[in-house]
């Protein structure tokens, strides 16, 4: 099967958990992803908490984000994308195993989910291009 | 997330439950800090806990290593699968204290 979709969410907390709604509904309809839907539903809520926490610095906005499924040859691709702040790719690091500290936790768990992350900067329509798949 | 609290002696229980995600981080820690704070020790119930994120154990994290400051504990009660699936995730779990 493949699938294509995607959604637009205003940019702050409150829409958390409506992505991770939005997700389950898009992963239900994957039946290899069934054992790993949890998981990937994390990693889109940290990658989404990145943005509302470090593109726009957690201040108030009427952007909104867009998350992108695509699916195919059991590959599973989502596309994050915002129009706030240019992230500085050297500033995006997990945190090292043995730091136990807060801060650094949602990208570390992203890394540990997806199979391979990629990040673009465009100054066209989205600023942020977040992309993350993994084979299922 | 709504939250129920029991006292016993010098512990408190805090039963969580619902998601806990970045918008509910700030009303967990103002529940769970004041009593760590209280050098009570604290007994954190997350049965019910359905969803935590980074914010959420990052709150655990805080809120145990605040604990050693003042010379207390966190403990964690009943973890629910899919809390205990991201402590482990974290490698938290020699860290925090499970029970």
């Amino acid at each position: 099967m493949s699938l294509n979709k995607y959604k637009e969410f205003e940019v702050n907390s409150s829409s958390l958990k409506e992505i991770r709604s939005f997700s389950r509904e898009i992963l239900s309809q994957i039946p290899e992803a069934k054992n790993h839907d949890e998981n990937i539903i994390l990693a889109i809520s940290e990658a989404a908490q990145n943005i509302v926490k470090h593109a726009y610095n957690g201040r108030d906005t009427s952007d909104l984000m867009r998350i992108e499924f695509v699916y195919e040859n059991n590959i599973l691709t989502v596309n994050l994308l915002d129009k706030g702040d240019p992230a500085i790719p050297a500033n995006i690091k997990p945190r090292k195993l043995d730091d136990i500290k807060p801060g650094g936790l949602g990208t570390f768990f992203i890394g540990e989910i997806m199979d391979e992350i990629t990040f673009k900067i465009s100054k066209q329509d989205w600023v942020n291009h977040l992309t993350m798949t993994k084979k299922i | 997330m709504s939250y129920k609290i029991t006292e016993e002696g010098n512990v408190s229980t805090v039963f969580l439950n619902g998601e806990i995600d970045m918008e509910i981080r700030e009303k967990a820690e103002q529940v769970i800090m004041p009593l760590v704070e209280a050098k009570k020790e604290v007994h954190l119930n997350l049965k019910d806990v359905e969803y935590m994120d980074s914010s959420g154990i990052s709150l655990l994290i805080e809120a145990h290593q605040k604990a050693g400051e003042v010379g207390t504990k966190v403990v964690l009660k009943e973890i629910s699968k899919s809390v205990l699936k991201v402590i482990m995730m974290a490698k938290l779990e020699q860290i925090l204290n499970l029970d």
